[in-house]
């Protein structure tokens, strides 16, 4: 019996691998290749825009915004009769399908190949975050689909190898502080301490920022990377304030900051200058979670939402934006959802530049943008892997106002809307 | 008192046919299963998770469905497997279908250092293996590793990537994990592990070498995590730390083995087939009302179906007995 039973079990892996290997991947429905003007094929009815979103779990704050962002895109293209595609000459109707993955990169992964394989999207859109956007990366690449990436700006996504990827909204991450180096460096601060997550998006800021100051003698006294699951800094505040720093830069995700800059407060320390990273995000959230006394005077990345771009070459611009999303989203207005909002720009950029919805002739057309798309997030250009370049963050403080806390851009000066108060006056 | 080598096992569990048929069954069925489904509905790699998850149940089955033990932490062998398969593949090019294999024994390496969790029981158990793996993650993310696990940033196997091998291995890793249960099942070794977790005692009493049996169980579950999680690390490609050691993979595995039923050779098979199904269907009809739903349909398989699909088959196989029963 067992002399019988083990060649089947044998021949059925053989069988299951056979059949396997015959099912590869699959192209899209809007298939690979370029399209030249001849043979063009019929264009669609509607062209669909597949994305998932983290409808709870720890990412949902921040994809939730990114998610309307771009429903509002769809909202005002459709409007107009459709999204314009070069190749076709005319406007053509978008159709939204997006998927809840739950902050987990495991479902995510399987929704994005049911976007891929069953709904056959003709435009590809990752959720928020590096995290999410990982399991998105390779399947493009396999399924030869452009991924429009909003905000997963991870090193590892960028490679010679990838021509299926477009950061659309934020540069990669390990450009982030470069701003904000110089910054330090302008203000001449001489001892550092910098905490950060040991994650992709942190790290890399980190690192970046450590390399720039060391190559222009600053010290960085104190370097400490902590689990990004740590939502409790005493210990390390008190070992951070040891080492009596003239800047104190935490580079952490939102649920990372919130609890830093409270145990700040509560713990009486005082520092001439705080820096975080998502205050300028969800200035909001922060306010109602941290409060402006805790606010007050620090420092984060002052992103694009807070900077005003009143001319612009696609879309709406930075206070028309504003108005119309409130009244069509309310609540949910912040810089994530100018983020969704952009992703929408750079797709319908690329859309009037393509030759057909042919995903090479997408591609193609989002190169051609680079450089001369100027959206309300700024100048659009990535390099050659598709990462971004463009869209550099300012430095921005933020001050006590009447209204609450009110956030300023203060380096550089190009994109100054006040200037930096260092050191942070106590109390 | 008898020994264990002085019981027959073969009265206990059936024929040597019977013995041998059926686990050929139980994993002929999958493999045919998987192989036709693929060309029926090409999510692939929804079909390849599942085949995965499949693996992870049988994994819970025989550590926790025979021994008592319940890894809470069972991600970590799962992440370190991942790991391990992944860094052989883009360090020393080894072909992925034997990194797997080194995947494998990683997380039995793993499985042996840890060995000294089973000086606890019961929550306590299930909370330090949680806090081992914790543990792992941390270590395997820590930017001072960079050179050697490349840290936070995690690795990148696009060069790799191939999604029908890929699936073809979690079919293949699937259907192998289900002859371990089996085997586990109807050995004499099973019947050590049964006993341990009855009673380990009496089990110790009877001649049971109770650390070693226990130690084998552990070994092969945790073997078995460190494969799943290298094809999973394989088919997705593109990972983060956070992702392979996330717990909720362990939960997941958890409440698919315990909904078909621990113990059993097909309860978690045929849990992982239905849950990660409906999971997946509601996700993608229903994604506003996604955890609702999906709690719903948990509490209620719990408070009616507690012993899961198996205790539930059991329950209805024995009333028609007793019906057939009563009219003869």
């Amino acid at each position: 019996m067992r002399k019988k039973t083990f060649p089947v079990i044998a021949a059925s892996f053989g069988i299951a691998l056979a059949a396997c290997g015959s099912s590869s991947t699959s192209s899209s429905s809007s298939g690979s290749s370029g399209t030249s003007a001849s043979n063009l094929p019929a264009a669609p009815a509607q062209i669909t825009v597949g994305t998932t979103y983290s409808g709870s779990g720890s990412f949902a704050t921040s994809s939730l915004p990114e998610l309307a962002g771009l429903k509002f895109w769809i909202k005002t293209e459709n409007a107009k009769g459709g999204v314009y595609v070069g190749g076709y000459k005319k406007r053509i109707p978008l159709k939204l399908i997006a998927y809840n993955d739950l902050s987990s990169a495991t479902t995510a992964a399987t929704l994005y190949n049911q976007l891929l394989t069953q709904d056959k999207v003709n435009i590809f859109v990752s959720d928020f975050g590096s995290v999410l956007t990982a399991p998105a990366v390779s399947l493009a690449q396999a399924h030869k689909v452009v991924l429009f990436d909003q905000t997963g700006t991870g090193i590892p996504f960028f490679t010679p190898q990838n021509k299926y990827i477009v950061l659309t909204d934020l540069p990669e991450s390990s450009i982030w502080p470069n701003v904000l180096a110089k910054f330090l460096i302008s203000k001449q601060i001489k001892n550092l301490a910098v905490l950060y997550g040991t994650n992709d998006f942190d790290a890399s800021q980190a690192t970046t920022l450590k390399s720039i100051l060391s190559q222009n003698g600053i010290n960085v006294a104190y370097y400490q990377g902590v689990p990004s699951s740590t939502t409790s800094y005493g210990t390390l505040l008190q070992t951070i304030s040891a080492s009596k720093p003239d800047a104190v830069l935490e580079f952490g995700y939102a649920a990372n900051d919130t609890p830093f800059l409270q145990n700040v407060q509560s713990s009486g320390m005082h520092f001439k200058m705080v820096f975080t990273v998502f205050p300028g995000q969800l200035l909001s959230l922060f306010q109602q979670q941290v409060g402006t006394a805790g606010l007050a005077y620090t420092y984060t990345y002052g992103t694009n939402f807070y900077v005003n771009y009143p001319t612009v070459s696609e879309g709406l611009n930075s206070s028309q934006f504003k108005t119309q999303f409130a009244a069509a989203f309310p609540g949910q207005l912040n810089s994530l959802s100018l983020d969704g909002y952009n992703t929408g720009l750079v797709i319908q950029a690329s859309l009037k530049n393509a030759k057909s919805l042919s995903q090479t002739d997408i591609r193609a057309g989002a190169a051609a943008a680079s450089g001369h798309l100027n959206t309300l997030n700024g100048n659009f250009v990535i390099n050659s892997e598709g990462a971004q370049t463009g869209e550099l963050l300012p430095v921005a403080q933020l001050f006590p106002s009447s209204s609450g806390i009110t956030l300023k851009a203060v380096y550089p000066a190009s994109q100054a809307t006040g200037s930096a108060v260092y050191p942070a006056p106590v109390g | 008192m008898p020994k264990l080598d002085d019981l027959d096992l073969t009265l206990e569990t059936g024929s040597k046919g019977k013995k041998l048929i059926s686990p050929a069954i139980a994993a002929l069925v999958p493999i045919v299963a998987f192989a036709v489904g693929v060309h029926l509905y090409s999510n692939e790699l929804l079909l390849t998770y599942m085949a995965i998850y499949i693996a992870l149940a049988q994994g819970i089955n025989i550590i926790y469905g025979f021994t008592g033990y319940l890894p809470f932490g069972y991600f970590g062998f799962f992440g370190v497997g991942a790991y391990a398969s992944g860094l052989v593949m883009l360090d020393y090019n080894v072909p992925p279908v034997l990194a797997v294999i080194i995947g494998g024994v990683a997380g039995a390496l793993v499985g042996a250092i840890l060995l000294p969790l089973f000086r606890l029981r019961g929550a306590y158990f299930a909370i330090g293996t949680l806090a081992a793996s914790e543990a792992i993650y941390t270590i395997i993310s820590n930017p001072s590793l960079q050179s050697i696990t490349n840290g936070p940033y995690g690795l990148n196997l696009a060069g790799f990537y191939s999604s029908g091998t890929a699936y073809g291995t979690a079919i293949a890793l699937a259907a192998l994990s289900i002859l371990a249960t089996s085997f586990v099942r109807s050995s004499k070794f099973g019947l050590t592990l049964k006993a341990i977790r009855d009673d380990s005692y009496s089990a110790s009493m009877a001649g049971v070498n109770v650390p070693r049996q226990r130690f084998y169980a552990w070994l092969i579950a945790a073997a078995i995590a460190g494969m799943a999680g290298s094809v999973f690390g394989w088919s997705t490609s593109v990972f983060y730390p956070q992702a392979v050691f996330d717990p909720a993979l362990s939960v997941l595995a958890i409440v698919f083995a315990l909904f078909g039923g621990v113990g059993t050779i097909w309860g978690p098979t045929i849990g992982t087939v239905v849950l990660y199904a409906i999971y997946n269907a509601i996700g993608v009809s229903n994604p506003q009302y996604f955890q609702l739903i999906y709690g719903m349909v948990i509490v209620l398989l719990v408070l009616f179906a507690p012993r899961g699909l198996a205790g539930f088959w059991n329950y209805i196989t024995t009333k028609i007995t007793t019906v057939r029963a009563k009219n003869d």
